[in-house]
């Protein structure tokens, strides 16, 4: 403590002196650091969230939280979001990357002048990082949501729900996205210790509802004892729902949703989707601040955070703890 | 130029003068036209003939002169103005949409319509084909294909519709641009033809040629421009191509 | 004087001509024969006389099918308009709010709010229409360029207005419209029947369809005409608006939600479905007719081949294959006729 007051009055003389002229001082010393936030698009209720929890732990310890990013995913509109962001100088940037190799050298230049990366939600390069081998290390950590976990938690779920035997699918979005991916693979792991479970061909709709709806239906008209899906992402998930209730199989065919909006839990108690796996979006947001404030103050942080999930169901959806984890706008 | 003293020309360009910025196109020239005479404005480029057929067709106004058609002096603002006392030209490139029949093409713009169960508005597609049959009969082309679009027929035949266009809706006056350029020799004799039954029944042509062969197989008359200046008149059957050529470069 | 053309070349062309005017149709036959044949084989059961297959296809062929025909019209007249897409997203927020807003705020029954919101996403559709037709008619933007301003800008808005999220809707006589069925036929694909008929009638029987084709085709000669081509090509965007706007306020109905990308990955499908239907993007050709199997054959094709169980990467092969053999078959019927005329 003491230690700390006569740095930030070191700090205090040094502006007062002259703005600069003790660079390696006045960084050191307890002055208000500026966290930028840079989501994978800023129109996303999962992003919005996760900015709120930023927030939360910005205001706790002190931090000035910048929140900057473009209205869609994509790497030409991240990019140019990140460089603008990288010119004002912040002490970290949190982002979400927008592609596993196409954000390495944009953010190897934020690093190179001394600026701390924290990737949230996607990762660079394989996601491991400060090992100490390969271009895309440099990272300080990745805060996300275990992926691969989430798909074995709902794979769980869904072999409990359809009493641990039948056919499944998993309806995914776009082939080579690191997180539905993760969420496909976790899920057909934990699928090899319910032997009675037949996973079939994973459908790929392009994101799109009316797309996945046609091709759970199609699924239907070939495979009719089909117990269960596994919808991926939201449209994945709503438009199997879709799919299903045309054919006339609500409650027949169960479906676990990957992601909480409430499009998805206020479907819960009509038996439309029987489970949703929550992420939980504030919490990435405020460890990845949290994260960037600990290694800005000298502490060291770990190079993988993983955080929680929340499995929603009919049965617990009421419950104030399991409520506050649907993802709001 | 005793032969145009007759009685009244259908129509009577008198002395137009047309100049852009400090290019005087046309300078005081007159040509008359009657019904059922074909006349052949010739001369080289630049000699103003497409300023003239312009002014006629409303395209521009002259700054000087009058126009007098059927005993009234006329100024006409738009094509359309020109179109709706009966003067239409056909230009080079026809303005024949291409993916549509005959009748279609004829009709294009002002198309007729039926009701169908004695409320819905449709396409009498049944008048249009009659119509385009009876035209291109008139004008001697006998078409099998009624319904085809005109991308599907030649040149010459296209040309056909063009004029059948002009003739449906009852043109007195036919302007035509080069109607032989761009076809084959026996297609060209074709529509020389075409031209000549439009004389026989009445109607009065003004063509622009560069080729004088076609102009001596067809017209009645020879304008000749030289520099936005009238540079002679002749009867075809008085005059000769030398006599023309020289007209046109001031020999 | 008689026509120039031998009856042996003419008749040989019409037949030429005919098939490439059906080609979409002969596409369709071809996969239901072949997908009904497997189905058949393999499952001793019939794909093409299941109701629930063919209630499945159709439904899923309604939301391209109705971007499409908007589609339909605008590309005749030798544009496109890329900003259907988003136009439907816009859409389909819009009434989400609107419904929510009507019962909630103003204390709506469901059967009006429903009314309400559809009204109001379609009405906001009008607005990026008729952009797209003043910058494309009196602007002189190129179509491309135009609506795919128009493309980001309402995509833009339909994210502002979702404010980053699903917009889900509480409103049982809303949901009955998008999954509701009289008798066995899905309501939503009786809708897009009439509205297929009504653009049919349009573009067939009225001279707006006959100015459509001549302005496709040469637009000075539609001028001459006497057309008013700005006029006409503003009506034409507004019309394809309108039916992406209807896309949307569907789409919301069917998956009890309003969604800014909801119509996103239909562009490319309802610009395909026009092509294997029959279109030329120069403009000039297309019909309803083969649209409506154009949308089919892509709707067919992606069903039929989860149905008889095969990797799901060749559905976007077999897709690709048929919009290039689609196009060969009119560029070498346009060949054919093009020898004709020269010759």
């Amino acid at each position: 403590m003491e230690r700390r007051k006569f740095l930030s009055l070191l700090g205090t003389s040094a502006g007062l002196a002259g703005a600069g002229a003790l660079p390696q001082l006045a960084k050191a010393a307890d002055k208000k650091w500026t966290v930028a936030l840079v989501p994978g698009l800023t129109t996303d209720a999962f992003y919005i969230t996760m900015h709120r929890g930023a927030d939360a732990a910005a205001k706790a310890l002190g931090v000035d939280l910048v929140f900057q990013g473009a209205p869609q995913w994509g790497v030409t509109l991240q990019v140019p979001v990140l460089q603008a962001v990288i010119a004002r100088k912040p002490d970290a940037i949190l982002i979400a990357p927008t592609d596993k190799q196409q954000l390495i050298q944009p953010l190897k230049q934020a690093s190179d002048a001394g600026i701390a990366v924290i990737t949230v939600d996607t990762f660079i390069g394989n996601g491991i990082y400060q090992t100490g081998s390969g271009d895309a290390d440099f990272p300080l950590s990745y805060v996300a949501s275990d992926n691969i976990l989430g798909g074995k938690i709902a794979a769980r779920a869904l072999a409990k729900a359809i009493g641990d035997k039948g056919k499944v699918f998993v309806a995914n979005t776009i082939p080579n996205v690191s997180t539905t991916d993760q969420r496909e693979q976790g899920f057909k792991e934990e699928m090899k210790s319910h032997p009675n479970i037949q996973i079939l061909q994973t459908q790929f709709n392009d994101d799109d509802a009316n797309k996945a709806a046609a091709l759970a239906q199609a699924v239907l008209a070939r495979d009719a004892d089909l117990a269960g899906i596994f919808g991926a992402n939201l449209f994945s998930a709503t438009g199997s729902a879709n799919g299903v209730r045309a054919a006339g199989k609500v409650g027949k065919v169960k479906i676990a949703a990957f992601d909480a909006p409430s499009d998805i839990v206020d479907h819960l108690k009509d038996g439309t989707f029987e489970i949703a796996i929550a992420q939980h979006p504030g919490e990435i947001g405020y460890f990845g601040v949290v994260a960037a404030v600990a290694h800005l103050t000298g502490n060291s942080v770990p190079a993988l955070i993983g955080t929680g999930f929340t499995v929603m169901s009919k049965d617990n959806i009421d419950d104030p703890n399991v409520k506050k984890y649907v993802y709001t706008g | 130029m005793a032969e145009t003293g007759r009685a009244r020309p259908l129509l009577d360009v008198r002395s137009i003068s047309k100049s852009f910025a400090a290019v005087q196109a046309l300078n005081g020239v007159s040509m008359q036209l009657e019904a059922g005479e074909v006349v052949a404005l010739a001369g080289d480029n630049g000699a103003g003939k497409s300023t003239l057929i312009k002014i006629i067709a409303g395209v521009y106004r002259a700054d000087g002169g009058e126009i007098v058609y059927n005993g009234e002096n006329v100024t006409f603002e738009t094509p359309h103005a020109a179109r709706d006392h009966g003067i239409e030209t056909i230009y080079q490139d026809l303005a024949l949409a291409d993916n549509l029949s005959i009748g279609a093409n004829i009709f294009l713009g002002r198309e007729p319509v039926r009701l169908a169960f004695g409320f819905l508005p449709v396409l009498d597609r049944g008048k249009m084909a009659e119509a385009a049959k009876a035209t291109m009969a008139r004008l001697d082309f006998e078409v099998d294909r009624v319904n085809a679009p005109v991308s599907r027929f030649s040149g010459g035949q296209r040309q056909a519709v063009a004029i059948g266009r002009a003739i449906y809706w009852e043109a007195r006056v036919l302007i035509m641009d080069e109607p032989m350029a761009a076809l084959g020799v026996p297609e060209q004799r074709r529509v020389i033809a075409l031209i000549k039954n439009l004389r026989a029944q009445g109607k009065a042509i003004i063509f622009i040629s560069h080729n004088l062969s076609d102009i001596f197989s067809v017209s009645d008359r020879i304008v000749v421009l030289r520099r936005g200046v009238l540079a002679g008149e002749r009867r075809t059957s008085e005059t000769d191509p030398d006599e023309i050529v020289r007209l046109m470069v001031g020999g | 004087m008689s026509t120039l053309s031998t009856p042996v070349a003419a008749s040989r062309r019409t037949t030429l001509a005919r098939i490439s005017d059906l080609r979409a149709w002969l596409f369709l036959i071809l996969l239901v024969v072949f997908f009904e044949i497997w189905a058949e084989v393999t499952y001793h059961s019939s794909f093409v006389l299941n109701p629930y297959n063919l209630q499945s296809i159709s439904v899923f062929a309604t939301a391209p099918l109705l971007l499409a025909l908007g589609q339909t019209l605008v590309i005749i007249s030798s544009g496109i308009d890329l900003s259907v897409g988003f136009t439907m997203g816009l859409a389909a927020v819009i009434a989400a709010h609107v419904s929510n807003l009507s019962m909630d705020a103003l204390g709506l029954g469901e059967i009006p709010a429903m009314v309400l919101a559809i009204a109001a996403g379609i009405v906001v559709s009008l607005v990026p229409g008729l952009v797209n037709g003043w910058l494309i008619a009196h602007l002189r933007v190129p179509p491309f360029i135009g609506t795919l301003g128009m493309y980001g800008v309402t995509r833009g808005a339909a994210y502002l207005i979702a404010v980053g999220a699903t917009v889900p809707i509480h409103n049982s006589a809303y949901t009955w419209v998008g999954n509701g069925k009289i008798g066995e036929l899905p309501f939503i694909v009786l809708l897009t029947a009439i509205v297929v008929l009504a653009t049919h009638y349009l573009l067939s029987q009225t001279r707006f369809g006959q100015h459509t084709y001549a302005i496709g085709a040469n637009r000075d000669a539609a001028i001459r005409a006497g057309i008013d081509w700005r006029r006409h090509t503003i009506k034409l965007y507004l019309l394809s608006a309108i039916c992406a706007g209807l896309a949307g306020t569907l789409y919301t109905g069917r998956f009890l939600a309003g969604a800014a990308q909801a119509g996103e990955p239909l562009l490319l499908d309802s610009i395909a479905a026009v092509v294997i239907g029959g279109a030329s993007l120069f403009g000039g050709s297309g019909t309803v007719f083969g649209t409506i199997a154009g949308a089919l054959v892509i709707a067919v094709i992606q069903y039929g081949l989860v149905f008889i169980d095969v990797e799901p990467f060749w559905q976007f092969v077999a897709v690709g294959v048929v919009i290039i053999i689609s196009v060969l078959v009119d560029q070498s019927q346009r060949r054919l006729a093009g020898e004709r005329q020269d010759g």
